[in-house]
């Protein structure tokens, strides 16, 4: 093995298998005026729910692009405003009776366990009980965003930071920093509550410039990352100064920090060039927001938070090309329209580069595309006592924390490294430490579908939530052709066909090897008397066995 | 420069064979350049930035920290000393008695000019081993895998490398060790509980679209997945732990380290994590600055290191196993009013094992009576010349291509030393003789120095450690030179100058004042 020739002949030698270019020039944000057919509905269900099913699909196609586009932005104050989780089966809260809330009563360390599992419960169901909305996508887009992470006894604190972005899932991102900026969690985690005059700290300044609004460029002098300066990170963790949590001990809703006029400083702060020089002079309880609509004037914000858009939904490889005639534009959207995010989101996915050939399909799932959208895409159904739902959407959390996307704990707080982490990006997701807990969920999934426990899991095990592999074959566009049935799996479950040597494997699977039309004298057996349980059962663990196939396919991952 | 020759494996004394030198025809014959007497490098990353003034702590300028710091600074009858001018936190009793026995070294203020204080972006900054203005993707170990491993991983696994070239235990591969096409580093949390997935029937992969890339990489990780999962199981069946290992996280990610590596694993290098670093507030308990989450931190660090060369020992690989440690930044000197420090600028690192040159590389930063809000403590060494130097001493990587692979301006640190204890330690530095004056100074000051014949460079840093100003860049002839600095052009206050040559360097502050 030769370990002295030159790096710089390797280097030539070698090529980079990730080449993503095509000859293909990149299109625009000019609306989509393609076909509207299974793919397609796919793809923008697939980006912006968690795991669509085959008959929200086949909506989707019937209702066309723009009405599904309407419907995916339409959020309604009860789903703004979900009902609050509750007590699902722990006694011993004196201050929160079994079925009650907790949300509004005094923090309690003894009683912390019961309120963060319900938390965590309830957060779930939220992304599994999701029709055709962008909501939950977004609600975890602005978790990534806005990171927040660790105290796990902090439950009600998280419930209203959680609960301020869902409500603002495609609000306005300026109002949305103002808030986030003074909320109790996020005070908590990057230390602003412990920031005063006397003693500033510069942690959630310093973030909040280089991660949550403006980013940060190259450095193009001492202290200067090209957007802001060091001297701003100081000035601004003055203008922050004073605000804390309160007693987190009282019963009520507890919604925002609370400002200390004695901790504040009260002289005057200048910003570098960067923002115009501008003095800010004191404010008090208002000066945050003076801040923020301040550096909200600069054109760089809403560049940096497009660009998150654009990975979050669209793809992570950024060119100049996609700069230019995607990220440009659409920051240009967003600035017009006063940084209200729901106008930009529609710009970006009913354009012609959204639907272009070359972005359907290569997105890795994530964690919770993975968890979340089995669930959905099978139809799982879930008992309605509390009890029982909230301990298996609970265990579900869990498993995308395995997976590495664990709600409510992010790794750190510039979010998922997937989103951020060149160049591997989504790909972080997948190693030989993922890929065999993903393998391991779809083959438990596919045998006995979905394990309901009751507290304590995971001993305390109450049934099971299987697929219902019959009614999903009898709801495709035709059962008894076992092309057609094939062909139907192949749309619903992998971003585009396969090839026929594979497509031959799977009908295999699904035949024994048979001609196709014993599979329709099989089904038709089974069709014209639905009551008899040997014929059922024996279409249902053909069609068992081919799912099982599918999922561990590689494409299965892709989406 | 002359290079020791004790360290270079068998493979590369038969220069010629048949004729034909061996580098031409290496790539193509059957070598197995892992066995037993090959050589792991454990990196371990320190995640958040490390407090090095509360880890190694200065002794000769302890009064003057204890004014900048005193609500977290040890108090100096409970620290523990280590050579003459330095001592280590009380928390950290295992790493001095590795650093008493011989088998530790410690790199003063590593760093990198124009500091980044950004967490993410300074340990992508070390993870590439890429300069603080160069976007790097390749992590500087794929660099070096890259360099032997040309087509991984196509053809990988085979026989001549049948383990996973490099394993960070962990739910995710390594940035270091991202190679140009592909990570290098396979990513492993329990060697008992592997798995094969089933490896389905490819379909036509287009590579030149993102898809089938996407689709390609799934694929690829899957069977490589199936590859290596036999040969780790192997490697974890036949090893052994003989040390007790505390119940901490690193701790445990080391244990399986040691394990595998007894097991017959021929990984060159695992990567292993401890994260909470980032102490801005409550770094030291109030009242008890010797407790708290930074004493925590380091004790479960040095616990870990102590029993994984113990249990090394032990098992009698020592010898084939060097240790190092690495976090984005250092803290700044001050402390904030939190019982915390915010983020600085450089930091001593630990390199540990039977082979280190054990001592202390570099001197204690002078620190100045008035310390300007926000400084850091200035670079002694670039962390690629820590990186160049192990690549050199450890796995025979020549000069030239350290400076390939890292950067031009590379110093040779002698960290790595003979396996065996060796009386005649060679030095660990060469200092430069240099001074300045006069200082303080309003407009210009000049440097004198002393060079042996060679390459030297003279740059200003600023108390955040941006490199300011490159007063000099050439070879001097041997003898007393004077180098005139102007900084006319840069407000009062406090600077630093920086000295280097191929193998020595000298930080020292400068004061201009109006």
């Amino acid at each position: 093995m030769n370990r002295r020739d030159s790096l710089a002949t390797l280097l030539g030698k070698k090529k980079s298998q990730k080449t993503t270019t095509t000859s293909m020039a990149v299109t625009g944000l000019t609306p989509y005026t393609g076909s509207w057919e299974f793919k397609q509905a796919a793809h923008l269900l697939r980006r912006t729910t968690f795991g669509p099913n085959w008959g929200q699909i086949q909506d989707a196609v019937n209702d066309g692009l723009d009405a599904t586009i309407a419907q995916l932005l339409t959020l309604t104050p009860l789903s703004q405003n979900p009902d609050p989780p509750i007590n699902y089966y722990y006694e011993d809260d004196p201050d929160v009776a079994i079925g009650e809330t907790w949300v509004n009563v005094p923090y309690s360390y003894q009683h912390r366990i019961h309120r963060r599992k319900s938390l965590e419960g309830w957060t779930t169901k939220l992304i599994i009980d999701e029709k055709i909305s962008i909501r939950e996508k977004m609600t975890l887009f602005w978790h990534n965003h806005f990171v927040i992470a660790n105290f796990p006894a902090f439950s009600r604190y998280k419930y209203y930071y959680i609960s301020k972005i869902r409500k603002n899932a495609i609000g306005n991102f300026r109002e949305l920093t103002k808030e986030m900026t003074i909320d109790p969690m996020m005070l908590r985690y990057l230390n602003g509550f412990s920031n005063t005059k006397e003693a500033p700290n510069e942690n959630y300044a310093r973030e909040l410039l280089e991660l949550f609004t403006i980013g940060k460029g190259p450095i193009i002098a001492p202290g200067d990352y090209t957007f802001y300066t060091e001297h701003d990170v100081a000035e601004i963790a003055k203008i922050l100064t004073g605000w804390g949590v309160s007693d987190n001990n009282t019963t009520g809703d507890y919604v925002q920090g609370k400002f200390n006029p004695n901790k504040h400083d009260t002289t005057d702060k200048q910003l570098s060039y960067h923002f115009n020089n501008e003095v800010i002079s004191d404010a008090g309880e208002n000066e945050y927001s003076i801040l923020i609509d301040k550096i909200f004037e600069q054109d760089e914000v809403a560049r940096f938070i497009c660009r998150k858009i654009y990975r979050w939904f669209v793809h992570y490889d950024i060119t100049d090309d996609i700069e230019i005639n995607i990220i440009e534009p659409l920051a240009q959207i967003l600035r017009d329209n006063d940084y209200e995010i729901a106008p930009t989101l529609n710009v970006l996915l009913s354009s012609q580069h959204f639907y272009d050939e070359e972005r359907i399909g290569c997105m890795i799932k994530n964690p919770w595309d993975f968890a979340a959208g089995l669930v959905k895409q099978f139809q799982i159904q879930f008992p309605s006592e509390p009890a029982t739902y909230y301990e298996t959407y609970r265990v579900i959390l869990q498993g995308a924390g395995g997976l590495q996307m664990e709600y409510f704990n992010p790794p750190n707080v510039a979010g998922w490294k997937p989103y951020y982490q060149a160049p591997n990006f989504y790909r972080i997701w997948l190693n030989s430490v993922t890929l065999p807990i993903r393998n391991f969920a779809i083959q438990t999934f596919v045998s006995q579908g979905i394990i309901l426990f009751q507290d304590p899991a995971p001993t305390n095990i109450v049934g099971l939530a299987q697929v219902d592999y019959l009614s999903m074959l009898n709801n495709l566009s035709n059962p008894f052709d076992v092309n057609q049935v094939l062909a139907d799996f192949i749309k619903l479950l992998f971003p585009k066909d396969i090839a026929n040597n594979q497509k031959i494997i799977l009908k295999e699977i699904l035949t024994n090897g048979l001609p196709d039309f014993e599979w329709t004298d099989e089904y038709s057996l089974y069709a014209s008397d639905p009551t008899n349980q040997a014929q059922a059962n024996a279409i249902k663990s053909k069609i068992n066995n081919l799912v099982s196939a599918m999922l561990t396919m590689p494409e299965y991952q892709l989406m | 420069m002359k290079r020791r020759h004790f360290l270079k494996s068998a493979i590369t004394l038969p220069l010629v064979i048949n004729g034909m030198k061996i580098s031409t025809i290496s790539a193509f014959n059957s070598f197995n350049t892992l066995n037993d007497s090959d050589r792991v490098l454990v990196l371990i990353q320190l995640n958040g930035g490390n407090d090095g003034l509360n880890s190694v702590i200065p002794l000769n300028q302890y009064d003057k920290l204890a004014n900048l710091r005193s609500n977290v600074i040890i108090p100096e009858n409970l620290i523990i000393p280590i050579g003459d001018n330095n001592a280590f936190h009380p928390s950290m009793q295992g790493m001095a008695n590795l650093f008493t026995n011989g088998k530790m070294n410690i790199v003063q203020d590593v760093g990198y000019p124009n500091q980044n204080r950004s967490h993410f972006r300074s340990i992508d900054i070390w993870n590439s081993g890429s300069s603080a203005n160069d976007f790097e993707t390749t992590g500087w170990v794929g660099r070096y895998l890259d360099s032997i491993h040309a087509d991984y991983p196509n053809g990988y696994p085979n026989s001549d490398c049948p383990d996973p070239l490099a394993i960070n235990i962990g739910y995710a591969v390594h940035e270091t060790c991202q190679g140009i096409s592909s990570n290098f580093s396979t990513a492993l949390v329990d060697p008992d509980n592997l798995s094969n997935i089933i490896e389905s029937e490819p379909g036509s992969i287009d590579l030149n679209t993102c898809y089938g890339s996407e689709l390609d990489f799934v694929r690829q990780s899957i069977s490589q997945n199936n590859a290596y999962s036999g040969s780790v199981s192997t490697a974890s069946n036949l090893g052994n732990n003989l040390a007790n290992y505390p119940d901490e996280d690193l701790a445990q990610q080391l244990k399986i380290v040691a394990r595998l590596i007894s097991g017959g694993l021929q990984t060159s290098i695992y990567t292993v994590n401890i994260g909470g670093f980032d102490t801005h507030a409550g770094q030291v308990s109030n009242g008890n600055p010797e407790n708290g989450v930074h004493a925590n931190l380091l004790q479960t660090l040095s616990d870990a290191i102590a029993a994984f060369q113990s249990d090394l020992e032990q098992l009698g690989v020592d010898q084939r196993v060097l240790g190092m440690t690495y976090s984005e930044f250092g803290r700044q000197i001050k402390s904030n009013n939190s019982l915390g420090t915010d983020h600085g600028t450089a930091a001593p690192l630990f390199v540990f094992g039977s082979c280190v040159n054990a001592g202390i590389v570099g001197n204690n930063y002078e620190i100045p009576d008035v310390v300007p809000d926000q400084a850091g403590v200035p670079m002694q060494h670039d962390f690629r010349s820590v990186y160049g130097s192990i690549l050199m001493d450890w796995f025979d990587v020549e000069e030239s291509q350290v400076q390939d692979l890292l950067f031009p301006e590379f110093q040779h640190i002698n960290i790595v030393q003979a396996c065996t204890v060796d009386t005649d330690n060679p030095k660990l530095i060469t200092p430069i003789q240099s001074y300045n004056f006069p200082n303080p100074f309003k407009n210009w000051t000049t440097i004198h120095f002393t060079s042996t014949g060679g390459w030297y460079k003279i740059s200003i840093f600023d108390t955040l450690g941006h490199e300011i100003k490159v007063v000099s860049n050439q070879n001097f002839p041997s003898g007393d030179h004077q180098i005139k600095v102007d900084l006319s052009a840069f407000p009062s206050g406090m600077y630093h100058y920086r000295i280097i040559s191929r193998d020595a360097q000298e930080t020292k502050n400068l004061q201009k004042i109006n």
